[in-house]
């Protein structure tokens, strides 16, 4: 299951938090223009490295997969900075 | 991890309690765990799911207060990881390999085959590490 939301939560120095909940799939649904564009790219330079595009292509999927669950928080005095996929 | 231990790291990472005070509820919340009955079959060990880092650092760095990192990485996603090295092409690993020497780290890349990471990753279940010093402490485990 690839991920569903990413919240990225950030503490400024005057204690106020921003909270920032990104939906994953309709974020990607608008930008599949572009996508499209880079899997191309990607494609291509796979070819032109001589890495095989099918295991990019499913190592690629693999990896986005298994981010669910990923948590990321790094804090210093006031400010913070924390980020989790779901 | 149990809910508890979850929500006392929630806690400290709110700031709402400080290191110290995570620690001995951490403790307590240990010696309320119910011992198995003697005799009964161990229950198996569940595998842990989560590389963890966390690095505290109790000092005030450029007065900007007390620092800390707690990073949680699925283990799936190092397996994935890994599995993308093994697309690297051999001629990139000779490379890598000519470079590995002439910095003295002896390696030969092109020997180490995706199963091999794969064990290693495997094994990480059962790694700890912690560093202890009197400005930081770094803590790696799996959970």
């Amino acid at each position: 299951m690839i991920p569903q939301l990413v919240a990225v939560r950030h503490r400024r120095t005057n204690g106020r938090w921003l909270r920032l909940y990104i939906p994953v799939l309709p974020v990607l649904l608008v930008l599949s223009p572009v996508l499209v564009l880079a899997v191309l790219a990607g494609l291509v330079a796979c070819v032109l490295t001589r890495i095989s595009p099918v295991g990019a292509l499913r190592g690629t999927g693999q990896l986005l997969c298994a981010l669910p669950g990923t948590r990321i928080e790094v804090q210093q005095g006031r400010t913070a900075l924390l980020i989790s996929v779901h | 991890m149990n809910e508890q231990r979850r929500q006392i790291l929630q806690m400290l990472s709110e700031g709402k309690i400080t290191a110290d005070e995570a620690e001995r509820l951490i403790d307590a919340v240990e010696r309320e765990q119910p011992e198995s009955p003697p005799g009964a079959a161990p229950r198996p060990k569940p595998r842990p799911k989560y590389l963890r880092v966390v690095v505290s650092s109790p000092d005030n760095f450029g007065g900007d207060g007390p620092g800390q990192v707690n990073v949680r990485v699925p283990l799936q996603l190092l397996r994935a990881g890994v599995r993308l090295t093994s697309l690297i092409p051999p001629q990139a690993l000779s490379q890598v390999n000519v470079e590995l020497n002439k910095s003295g780290v002896p390696i030969d890349l092109t020997q180490l085959k995706p199963q091999h990471i794969e064990e290693l990753i495997e094994q990480l279940d059962d790694v700890t590490v912690d560093v202890d010093q009197p400005e930081a402490r770094v803590q790696v485990f799996c959970e």
